[in-house]
């Protein structure tokens, strides 16, 4: 007894001593680098800044760590590149956030692995084959999740240019226009994607804006779009906090109760 | 904001305690609501003498900027009928006060609505995933009360979820009369399908839930708004545009529009608003997003203070599956156009005939 409060005033002092400098050093990170993600948790992180005094790029769910308030819509973004049928959209209007920022182990594939050239005992086929240092470097390849077995890396993969997707045509895409990948496959959704209804676009909502577009690898995971027991879907995200209570009510169990008697 | 933080707000309307007057309220537990401003003007019909004895001892008092700009206040006409100088003034006293108040840059926009606009909204019911970004988006952008006490945390938006309910073999015959039941569409007692008995307060770890849908409402902006009908001194009223704003210096807290609204989409100022200085968004439109009083009514309004600037919502440019879509209904190239044009869609209600134009589709 008389030992362990000895040692809890130890701990005491050291902590005493320590925590201001712990906590200056937290409260200067914690200052710099708020982060919130948009749809992709863990894959569309925006570090959270200042345009103009007063006046964040973001707001962050201080809960869920969700972007819940955009300052500036344009943020961080570039031009989105030529694509069918949106190119009578004035140069600077249709903006999007690059992927390949995102990507961290890009800059890899492209140098220290795949340098343009075929490696040697490269598949063939683009048949399924285990590929045991892709899947310790990313191990949501091992069981792929998407097409039911019946696609593969190279069907998305530029076999050579590996810094690169690939279409129809064996052609090179960038990583920062996946909808000209998706859209090779997934017709109907690319097309409701360019009239505005499936995926989503911030800015100004008159045709004429300038609009900041979400591509599609902003939303689904290429590698993962079967979501667990759900089978399909959008990824299983943290909600915001309910409304207030009525006054005087405890909890919302009223709710659950559905049973009507009889 | 506390009331000391903020003098100025409800002084004028607190002070001529002369006529304060008890609000019949559905709610025992609510306390009276005080009506000091309107009934300024409207007790005996025209102005009391006790009211104006009142305000004109508070004005001698303290003499400030305040409660001159207070006293301007009081006798703005509605909205809707002052002249063009008028309204730039009123939003220029407005611009003062909050200025005032929240200690930044306060800006009270008044843009008209543009013709050859009509705006629409439209949801995708089959991709919403009940995660309320939507909500507490508004919440940042609008202003809202946010504390704690009962009545001051206001949400315009409201996630209904829904149980999908299930066929299933072992409740084959848990029907109604027991032992006979047919399941279809579930039976009486256990409904399958979507049952529009929701919940409000749902609190999971994590959405979507696999055996639930989600519904989210506000405002529909009506075509033939039914709140609109009722209200008694018109400051609710239906815009160029289409969308349905409210005056909220000429609303007298009757509360007349929450009832006739089929939506729930009206919320009640019962205290004083809560609204942090830093937290106050200082970009707002008058019949949009610029602070409220105690006593008024508020609701969506699309963001007027963005759309009328061609901005999107700011619950369309928040929602992580881009369920919410928002648009120019007389341009045939927006996306509530094509949508209308090409998917299922529905409007809630739509046997009332307020033909709303926020619809749901699904694809
Ligand atoms: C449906 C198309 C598709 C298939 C099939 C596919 N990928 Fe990808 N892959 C993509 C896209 C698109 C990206 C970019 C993801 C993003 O932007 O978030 C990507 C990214 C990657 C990355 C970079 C990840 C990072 O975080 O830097 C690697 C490595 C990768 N894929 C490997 C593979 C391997 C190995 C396979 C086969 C087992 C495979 N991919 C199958 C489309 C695909
Ligand atoms: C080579 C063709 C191909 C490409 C390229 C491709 N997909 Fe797929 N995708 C499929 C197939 C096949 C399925 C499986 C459909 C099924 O059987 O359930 C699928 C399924 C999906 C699903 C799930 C559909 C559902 O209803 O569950 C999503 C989401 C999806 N893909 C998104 C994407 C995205 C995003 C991209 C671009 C990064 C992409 N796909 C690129 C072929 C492709
Ligand atoms: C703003 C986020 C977002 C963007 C951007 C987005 N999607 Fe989706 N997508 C979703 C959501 C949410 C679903 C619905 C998932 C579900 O079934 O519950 C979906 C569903 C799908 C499906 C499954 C079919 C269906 O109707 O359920 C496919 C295929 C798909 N998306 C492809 C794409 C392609 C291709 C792109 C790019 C051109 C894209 N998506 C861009 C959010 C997005």
């Amino acid at each position: 007894m008389k030992k362990l409060v000895f040692h809890t005033v130890i701990l005491a002092v050291c902590c005493a001593a320590a925590t201001p400098a712990f906590a200056q050093e937290a409260a200067k990170q914690e200052a710099k680098e708020t982060i919130c993600f948009e749809s992709r948790k863990g894959a569309s992180e925006i570090t959270k800044h200042e345009i103009k005094p007063g006046l964040p790029n973001v707001k962050c769910s201080p809960t869920t760590g969700a972007t819940l308030w955009y300052g500036d819509p344009y943020d961080g973004t570039v031009p989105m590149g030529k694509m069918p049928l949106l190119d009578g959209i004035p140069e600077g209007k249709a903006v999007v956030r690059p992927r390949s920022e995102k990507l961290n182990l890009l800059g890899m594939c492209a140098t220290a692995c795949h340098n343009g050239v075929v490696p040697p005992g490269f598949p063939k086929h683009k048949k399924p084959v285990p590929i045991p240092t892709m899947e310790s470097l990313l191990p949501e390849v091992k069981n792929l999740q998407h097409g039911r077995g019946r696609i593969w890396c190279l069907d998305c993969h530029h076999s050579t240019k590996r810094n690169m997707l690939v279409d129809h045509f064996g052609d090179p895409v960038s990583f920062d226009q996946p909808q000209l990948l998706c859209g090779k496959c997934h017709g109907d959704k690319l097309r409701d994607w360019r009239d505005g209804i499936h995926g989503k676009r911030i800015g100004e909502f008159v045709s004429t804006g300038k609009k900041r577009w979400f591509v599609c690898t902003e939303c689904h995971n290429p590698h993962d779009v079967q979501d667990g027991a759900r089978n399909k879907g959008f990824v299983q995200i943290a909600p915001e906090s309910p409304p207030q209570l009525p006054n005087g009510m405890k909890d919302a169990k009223h709710e659950s109760v559905h049973g009507i008697a009889h | 904001m506390s009331p000391k933080e903020n003098p100025s707000a409800d002084s004028v309307k607190d002070k001529p305690s002369q006529c304060q007057t008890q609000l019949a309220s559905a709610d025992p537990s609510a306390p009276g609501i005080t009506t000091s401003r309107r009934s300024f003007l409207k007790a005996g019909g025209a102005l009391s003498m006790s009211s104006l004895m009142g305000a004109a001892a508070l004005m001698g008092q303290s003499g400030d900027v305040e409660a001159a700009i207070e006293w301007a206040e009081h006798f703005q006409k509605n909205y809707r009928l002052m002249t063009p100088e008028e309204k730039a003034e009123a939003r220029a006293r407005l611009e003062r006060r909050y200025s005032a108040e929240y200690d930044k840059k306060v800006s009270v926009d008044g843009t008209e609505s543009q013709p050859g606009v009509l705006m629409g909204y439209a949801l995708n019911i089959r991709k919403c995933i009940g995660c309320r970004r939507c909500v507490k988006a508004c919440v940042e952008e609008n202003n809202q009360s946010r504390g704690s006490k009962p009545g001051q945390r206001i949400e315009w938006i409201q996630v209904l979820r829904m149980e999908r309910g299930e066929f299933s073999q072992d409740k084959m015959d848990h029907g109604y009369p027991e032992g006979l039941g047919i399941q279809v569409g579930g039976n009486a007692y256990t409904p399958a399908g979507q049952v529009l008995e929701g919940q409000y307060f749902y609190e999971p770890e994590a959405v979507p839930e696999k055996d639930a849908t989600y519904m989210p409402i506000a405002c529909m902006q009506c075509e033939k708004p039914p709140c609109v009908k009722v209200c008694p001194v018109r400051t609710t009223f239906r815009e160029g545009d289409g969308v349905v704003v409210i005056d909220y210096n000429w609303c007298i807290g009757c509360k007349m529009c929450m009832n006739a609204c089929p939506y729930w989409a009206r919320r009640f100022n019962l205290t004083t608003p809560v609204l942090p200085k830093e937290e106050m968004n200082p970009v707002t439109h008058y019949m949009g997003n610029r602070p409220r009083m105690r006593g008024v009514v508020e609701k969506c309004h699309w963001c007027l203070q963005r759309t009328r600037h061609s901005r999107y919502p700011a619950c369309v440019e928040v929602c992580p599956v881009g369920a919410r879509k928002f648009g120019n209904l007389l341009d045939p190239e927006s996306e509530v156009s094509l949508i209308l044009a090409r998917k299922n869609v529905f409007r809630l209600k739509a046997e009332y005939n307020t033909f709303p134009k926020f619809f749901y589709f699904y694809d």
